[in-house]
């Protein structure tokens, strides 16, 4: 599994303005699978988000005498599961929830280790010390045996991978913010902002936020991936999501003793998460290099 | 990491050469158990019916064991270590036991009436130097009868029970019986016998490495030589996985897998494997909360539940291999009797039925049910329980599931309907291990096990029926005492006690080289007739 | 050298000492009752109660944490609920088997991973370096435990070439380097490998690159520094990084095998853990994470130190 990397970013990123984001807009343009990666994973979103109102069968209905039907079955275009219930909606259903257990933590961490990292950073001395030596801990646990410690001892349910996927992405997101906010303070503008005894928040939010903000920004959605992997793998290893609820990694799980009955319709929802993951990673390789953060 | 550098390039070398098939030894039976650790080695075994399967009544022996040589009829007691038992015509808590001569140990030691007080003290004396508290923790509950027990000569032994009890034979069934010589020689130190244990069997435990194999030699001084094992070795192999048993069954790395999951059957019978299955003393029930309140306890909404199950087209989902459920025990049973109930599939009378008590499909019962997703035993317990909620539904009573892990399951479940935990749910889907007459009825109903002092999870408790059970109890002719099992049996039937489904007929997928097994119509099975072509 | 050693290890304990905090913190956030997967289903009350004397499970959690602690001080780790032997000779013995796995992974992952870095490094921007991006993007994006079941669909039930499970025909005990036991190995070794060779190829590239469009590559060739010469200046300033990236790496792997261990049964640490999950043993769920996290806490410390050895200028940071 992909390992949760800090030493991505080396030097802050300073620009910023008007100008510089049209610069970003107009080159992502001319990226050809950067929008494609966009475009599917916009798909996903909306499909997910508007699952319910697409008129699709019930996800969790299934029929004991059409169970593991072959992909290109009539009425049932991708095949049925286990019990007998359409592939299609299940895995549309399924990117709902595993696209939210696996970004949902991402976007929580960001915002929590993003604010620890920048008051680590900001106000340096015993916060910084205390903060930094409690994240240290937890970078002593390989991000997977986290996940699965925490989940593990939780139990399974769609809130216990939450939380611990959460916790799981905490600390990478509060390192890279530290040091990125530390550099930053360090630029002379800055210390001439808090010499000239200006509000501590205010410096923050008015010098630090705009300059520290992207590159943290950058830096989590390359963990989008990861963190997807990682939930549906929480799933398929039974202390994830609880069954009859569609989720793909789940569905990988279940699928799995169909796998000498119809090897190809086993393995979709394992393909889902690979294409979503790739499309993740690409999008976000993408988007660091229309800003320019050096990889 | 022994041998790190050599071991590079080994890989390397390795790599290069041409994959052959390594080839087992010659009469080896490699059995892919769904343990997830092999079974306490050192007597009294863990892991449930899996465990007395290949570690109890492989190494060791009980007084009174089962016969296991008929795939035909239900198995009856036999003797085991005792060649015969009785109670006494006077005083009927009093049992004689007559012990078998010439027996010995795997280490020599021959086995005696005091071995036996040895081992029941090993489970039941606390302060006995060899109190071993794992054994204990899963052999205690299975002799409540026992009170006392003492030698009477080398090969003699009396027990005395708390109350007159005349299913102490089967309760006896349980217990094995571990060499005392070998627990001396080995510093009284029960974690070194667990690596070199010592039993009567017509197995010996050869090597053992946890949570990987266990490999059996055959005992060829067994007492009994019909029973002397024909293979050289058998080895278990713990793949809790369902499709990791599979994978390795179809790949050659075991010649035998306990349940294979229903989706993998086409694929092994395909390549030649066979399935052999056969009825055993298994039941996949709801039982019913009998609370005040509960719905189930008006008998027409128990009957209706019962006929509203279509149980021939659950076996589609269970690859056929399922016996609908006729009543609580299976039909083969000799116990079944002649309920005049019959348990199958009648919408109409169900709805019918259900009128009468007030409900309708656009009118209806709403009940709670508890579920696990997984759970020892449970067979497919999702899918099914959802087809019995669509097939629920069809007639007017609505379910509502409430969904708890199984270790949780087990928990409430032995804390009873009446528990807060259980959240007023009604019913609890668990199934049950009904080999003998206390595990097959006694203990579901009886007033005195209500739980959580016992495990009447429902609370029923019926005066015509407690006094069947107490008849059971002191009824000792054997045959007299089936009649009032069959009685009880009928009971159950007629009075619709549980939502019966279906009964498990323990699949097991076999490599076409295994020959010469009999699947007895039990938890336990003999391995020792089997050979490897 | 020596000193800087000093001070890592003295940085390292308050970080181990707060790896065993959460430890047992783990096992005290665990709802349920440890002893229900052990337990016959029909054990009454009291004999539940007995058991859970036995286990020191009925005292206050602040004295159970100073007896764990203090028997951990003593290389005991307590008693595996459910099979009733020492934690600490099944988490090593697992662990052995788990590194096993680990190695072989990095044998295959790193060599693979350098070489393929380096040749779209050195030919950026090339359809190589490209092609080299696909699979390396392709390798950090794929569920390494679906790729397993496809592996084992096709070389053991399908083609029949490879067992698909387990470490060996004797088990883990009698593991031995020749091609009976190799076999075992390789499924999971190659599907472990996968993601590290995404992101040492990614590495490696990266700092290829940048490394041979800086000045001073470009001062070595107007020096008449030959082709090959560069290009070993180039590995030896890109080696600090890319040892630390490695040196994670193996660290991940170590941890990040639970899911492949459950897929192949590799009798390793994840599949002791996953066990431990299941049946919720909590001394054992409790010991496999410390000794797995102070290994990871380890490993940290000899990249940290490799890679001051290598580049002095890191000290200094």
């Amino acid at each position: 599994m992909a390992a949760v990397d800090t030493d991505i970013l080396e030097e802050p990123v300073t620009e910023s303005g008007k100008g510089y984001w049209s610069g970003v807009g107009a080159r992502l343009m001319r990226d050809p699978v950067t929008l494609i990666c966009m475009a599917v994973i916009l798909l996903l979103i909306l499909s997910a988000i508007f699952a319910p109102y697409l008129g699709l069968a019930d996800p969790y209905k299934g029929s004991m005498i059409a169970r593991l039907k072959p992909i290109g079955t009539p009425g049932h275009i991708l095949g049925t599961d286990e019990q007998g219930r359409d592939m299609l909606v299940r895995l549309i259903y399924g990117g709902r929830l595993t696209l939210f257990i696996g970004l949902t933590p991402v976007v929580l961490a960001f915002f929590i280790g993003g604010t620890l990292g920048i008051v680590a950073g900001y106000a340096g001395g015993w916060v910084n010390t205390v903060i930094m030596r409690t994240v240290d801990v937890f970078f002593a646990f390989p991000s997977v045996l986290l996940a699965i410690a925490i989940s593990g001892a939780l139990g399974a349910g769609i809130v216990n991978s939450l939380v611990s996927l959460t916790i799981v992405f905490i600390p990478p997101i509060t390192r890279v913010s530290e040091a990125v906010t530390s550099g930053v303070r360090a630029l002379d503008y800055i210390d001439a902002a808090r010499a000239s005894g200006a509000n501590a928040l205010t410096v923050i939010r008015v010098h630090v936020i705009g300059n520290v903000l992207s590159p943290i920004f950058v830096y989590a959605t390359s963990l989008t991936s990861v963190c997807m992997i990682l939930a549906a793998g929480l799933s398929f290893l039974g202390i994830g999501v609880r069954p009859p609820e569609p989720e793909w990694g789940l569905m990988l799980n279940t699928l799995r003793s169909a796998i000498y009955v119809n090897p190809w319709l086993s393995a979709l929802p394992g393909m889902m998460i690979f294409v979503t993951s790739l499309c993740l990673n690409l999008l976000s390789d993408g988007v660091r290099s229309a800003m320019n953060v050096r990889d | 990491m022994r041998h790190f550098k050599e071991g590079i390039a080994a890989l390397l070398l390795a790599a290069s050469l041409t994959c052959a098939q390594g080839a087992a030894a010659q009469g080896t039976l490699r059995i892919g158990m769904t343990a997830s650790d092999i079974p306490l080695t050192t007597g009294q075994t863990d892991q449930g019916g899996e465990g007395m399967r290949f570690m109890g009544y492989t190494v060791y022996d009980s007084l009174i064991e089962w016969d296991l040589t008929s795939a035909d009829k239900p198995s009856v007691l036999i003797p085991g270590l005792a060649t015969e038992w009785s109670v006494d015509a006077e005083d009927k808590t009093k049992w004689t036991l007559k012990l078998r001569e010439g027996v010995t140990f795997h280490d020599g030691s021959p086995f005696t009436a005091a071995d036996a007080v040895w081992n029941f003290d090993k489970l039941l004396v606390d302060t006995s130097e060899q109190y071993d508290s794992r054994q204990a923790a899963q052999g205690k509950s299975r002799i409540p009868a026992v009170a006392s027990y003492s030698a009477v000569d080398d090969y003699t032994l009396e027990i005395i029970t708390k109350t007159p009890d005349a299913t102490l034979p089967y309760q006896l069934a349980w217990i094995l019986m571990s060499s005392k010589a070998n627990w001396e020689a080995l510093d009284k130190d029960w974690e070194k016998v667990a690596n070199t244990p010592s039993g009567t069997g017509p197995w010996k435990l050869e090597a053992f490495v946890p949570r990987e194999r266990a490999e059996l030699v055959p005992n060829e001084a067994y007492w009994d030589e019909t029973r002397i094992p024909k293979l050289d070795k058998m080895v278990l192999i713990p793949l809790p996985e369902p499709n990791a048993r599979a994978a390795a069954l179809l790949s050659g790395q075991v010649d035998w897998i306990e349940a294979p999951a229903p989706d993998t059957i086409p694929a092994m019978t395909g390549n030649g494997f066979t399935i052999s299955s056969n009825a055993y003393p298994h039941n996949w029930t709801w039982h019913l909360s009998r609370l005040e309140g509960s719905p189930w306890n008006d008998i027409r909404v128990r009957k209706a539940a019962n006929l509203a199950i279509d149980r021939e087209g659950m076996g589609a989902l269970l690859g056929g291999l399922m016996v609908p459920a006729k009543g609580f025990l299976p039909p083969s049973s000799q116990w079944f009797g002649e309920p005049t109930f019959e348990v199958k599939y009648d919408p109409e009378a169900a709805k019918a039925l259900l009128a009468e008590a007030g409900y309708s499909v656009e009118n209806p019962l709403k009940v709670k049910a508890l579920i696990s997703p997984s759970g020892s035993g449970q067979m497919l317990p999702l899918p099914m329980n959802e087809y019995l909620q669509q097939s629920l539904a069809e007639v007017g009573i609505e379910v509502e599931f409430m969904v708890v892990e199984w270790n949780q399951m087990i928990n409430l479940w032995r804390a009873g309907a009446a528990d807060a935990a259980v959240e007023g749910a009604m019913s609890i889907n668990f199934t049950y291990f009904i080999q003998d007459p206390f595990t097959g009825l006694i203990r579901h109903l009886s007033c005195d096990l209500i739980a959580p002092n016992g495990t009447n999870w429902g609370h029923y408790c019926d005066p015509e029926m407690q006094a069947l059970f107490d008849e059971i109890k002191t009824t000792f002719d054997p045959e007299e005492q089936d009649k009032v099992l069959r009685k009880t049996h009928e009971k159950y039937v007629d009075d619709a006690l549980f939502l019966m489904v279906t009964h498990d007929v323990a699949p097991r997928a076999l490599s076409p080289k295994v020959k010469g097994f009999v699947q007895a119509q039990n938890w336990y099975q003999n391995f020792s007739s089997i050979t490897m072509e | 050298m020596f000193s800087y050693f000093l001070r890592r290890v003295i940085l390292m304990l308050p970080v181990a000492f707060g790896v065993s905090v959460i430890c047992f913190l783990l096992v005290q956030i665990a709802p349920g009752d440890p002893l229900t997967a052990i337990m016959p289903v029909d054990a009454t009350a009291d004999e539940q109660a007995a058991m859970r004397a036995i286990y020191g499970l009925d005292k206050p959690l602040p004295v159970q944490y100073a007896i764990w602690i203090g028997n951990l001080a003593q290389g005991d780790m307590g008693k595996s609920i459910a099979t009733g032997r020492p934690v600490a000779g099944e988490v090593f013995g697992a662990v052995q088997n788990s590194l096993l796995l680990a190695a072989s992974a990095a044998v295959i992952a790193f060599p693979i991973g350098i070489f393929l870095g380096f040749l779209a490094g050195y030919f950026r921007d090339t359809l190589l370096d490209r092609a080299v991006t696909a699979i390396s993007i392709a390798g950090v994006s794929v569920p390494n435990y679906w790729l397993g079941i496809v592996l084992v669909i096709i070389f053991s039930v399908n083609l029949g070439w490879l067992p698909s499970m387990g470490a060996g025909p004797g088990g883990s005990q009698d593991w031995s380097w020749d091609w009976l036991h190799i076999r075992h190995l390789v499924l999971p070794a190659v599907t472990l490998a996968v993601v590290p060779i995404g992101i040492v190829a990614r590495t490696v590239r990266a700092l290829a690159g940048d490394l041979l469009t800086q000045d001073f590559v470009l001062a070595l060739y107007a020096k008449g520094m030959s082709r090959g010469d560069v290009l070993r200046h180039v590995a030896r300033n890109a080696a600090a990084t890319a040892l630390s990236v490695m040196g994670l790496q193996l660290g991940y792997l170590l941890g990040g095998s639970i899911l492949i261990e459950t897929v192949f049964n590799w009798p390793g640490s994840g599949f002791l853990l996953s066990n431990a999950i299941f049946q919720r043993d909590l001394p054992l769920l409790q010991g496999t994470i410390l000794v797995l996290a102070l290994f990871f806490v380890g490993m940290n410390l000899i990249v940290d130190v490799a890679q001051a050895a290598i580049d002095p200028r890191i000290k200094r940071s």
